[in-house]
């Protein structure tokens, strides 16, 4: 983390807002004299000043008319070049040329949350799709199949019967999920995808076609691509979000903030020292900054806020 | 060797023997080609040797993938940001063409901004690059976003202190 004392980050955060306003090409005369008052006046505000002087000589080093349009272009964020992995991955060997001419239409999903959302869909047969943060999925309804693709987020499936008994499914990275007439939640880890079935049954079929597993109410799984989970039993952790929260049962203090940050935009990290720390609890996803301050209060804790998207809690 | 180095030593060839091989595999699958599937392969090991902390990795899996799955993101973007840094380049008369050394150095500068301005929110990163790259007054700006100039200001001071704090962060590392 980034050793900055709060005097240190109350002048960057002062220097920047400068920075803007001297650049809005609007600044007075007497904007600039402020300006040379708050740098003289403390040497942390002329650190800071020489820190946006170096951000500006790096940004600087690129002719505008070559960073503009390659900036504008690029893929715009780690989520969306996570995205294209998923194609590509699921594309073969033919992934880079897919990647590479067709980023950008590869990227749309049918439907998509953002940081924080949560909504519900209901599907051309009636069933229903709630989304869960930073979700997006495509929806492939055809005569043979309802065939839902997660591509990264959490969502709870709750299916209606369907006059010509058409198949349905939910498709992750890591396999498929077939609804046995049910009510189930799937969730699309980087590296795992987790299934929890809440009503009836689901299978989950593996991509290598040979691998099924059965799994009833009450039961959850993790699996990837090549292999199955253990199965557990489902608590009342699994879909708290529905109602809004997350539930921790003595879940280590950074796993309880992984979970947490899928709910705000922004770096939240946790001191390694105390990431192990059980806690339990309930904690509100649709207003996280006072989850925070419950991990304050409650047990002990130090959240530094560098900026309001970049926060850590340490001891 | 001094014997704290040699257990670090050992830990990480033994990471390496028993994890290589999966790893390559988990690699390939997701780039669609063996190449650089080794390629990222061996960086992540040397990452893993840099962060000297081979010792105190419980779950091997988990923590290699994580470290691999770094560099692939890294990879799509260079590669993405290359792609459009390229049409960009193809654009301009021949004249100003800049020499292949110095478009070489300026991928690299790009690729450094590009690391700079992650994080940021579309519309935020939107108007710090029309404002910093296309030239635009905060007034075009405001018109072109549809947004009002003081947002355009506020945009405009939280990108700059995200950038000075990625920047700080960067060199750090």
């Amino acid at each position: 983390m980034t050793p900055l004392s709060s005097r240190q980050t109350q002048a960057l955060n002062s220097a920047a807002r400068w920075y803007a306003r001297l650049e809005s090409g609007q600044a007075t005369e007497q904007d600039r004299q402020a300006w040379a008052r708050w740098h003289a006046e403390d040497s942390a505000h002329q650190q800071a000043w020489q820190r946006v002087e170096a951000v500006r000589e790096q940004l600087a080093g690129v002719p505008g008319n070559l960073a503009a349009p390659a900036l504008h272009g690029v893929a715009r964020s780690r989520r969306q070049v996570l995205r294209g992995m998923l194609v590509v991955a699921s594309a073969g060997s033919l992934g880079w040329i897919g990647l590479r001419s067709e980023t950008r239409t590869q990227l749309f999903a049918d439907e998509r949350t953002a940081v924080g959302e949560r909504r519900t869909l209901t599907l051309a047969d009636g069933s229903t799709v709630m989304l869960n943060t930073d979700t997006r999925i495509n929806v492939h309804f055809d005569t043979t199949q309802r065939t839902l693709e997660l591509l990264s987020g959490e969502i709870l499936v709750s299916t209606a019967a369907d006059p010509g008994h058409r198949p349905f499914s939910v498709k992750t990275r890591d396999g498929r999920v077939l609804a046995l007439g049910t009510r189930f939640i799937v969730r699309c880890d980087p590296d795992l995808t987790q299934v929890a079935v809440l009503e009836k049954a689901v299978q989950v079929s593996l991509p290598d076609g040979t691998t099924h597993q059965r799994l009833e109410a009450g039961q959850r799984m993790d699996y990837s691509a090549f292999s199955l989970g253990k199965i557990g039993a489902n608590d009342v952790c699994v879909g708290a979000w529905q109602q809004g929260s997350v539930i921790a049962i003595d879940r280590p203090l950074g796993d309880l903030l992984a979970e947490l940050s899928r709910y705000r935009s922004g770096v939240l990290r946790c001191d390694p020292r105390i990431a192990q720390l059980k806690i339990s609890g309930a904690f509100p996803v649709d207003d996280t900054d006072r989850a925070l301050a419950a991990l304050e209060s409650g047990f002990a804790l130090k959240v530094t806020r560098y900026t309001r998207y970049w926060v850590n809690v340490s001891v | 060797m001094p014997a704290n180095e040699l257990s670090l030593h050992t830990a990480v060839t033994d990471l390496y023997c028993d994890h290589h091989g999966w790893l390559h595999g988990w690699l390939r699958k997701r780039l669609g080609n063996g190449f650089d599937a080794a390629d990222l392969a061996q960086d992540t090991f040397v990452r893993v040797l840099k962060a000297r902390n081979a010792l105190e990795i419980r779950e091997p899996r988990p923590y290699l993938s994580r470290v691999a799955n770094g560099l692939l993101v890294d990879l799509f973007r260079r590669r993405s940001l290359e792609k459009a840094y390229l049409e960009a380049l193809a654009c301009m008369p021949e004249l100003t063409q800049p020499s292949l050394e110095e478009q070489a150095i300026m991928l690299q500068a790009l690729l450094e901004i590009e690391r700079m301005l992650d994080g940021l929110g579309a519309r935020v990163r939107q108007t710090f690059i029309l404002s910093q790259f296309d030239g635009l007054t905060y007034a075009q700006i405001a018109e072109r976003l549809g947004i009002s100039l003081r947002t355009v200001n506020n945009h405009m001071a939280k990108a700059m202190e995200h950038c000075c704090l990625m920047q700080i962060q960067m060199q750090l590392a």
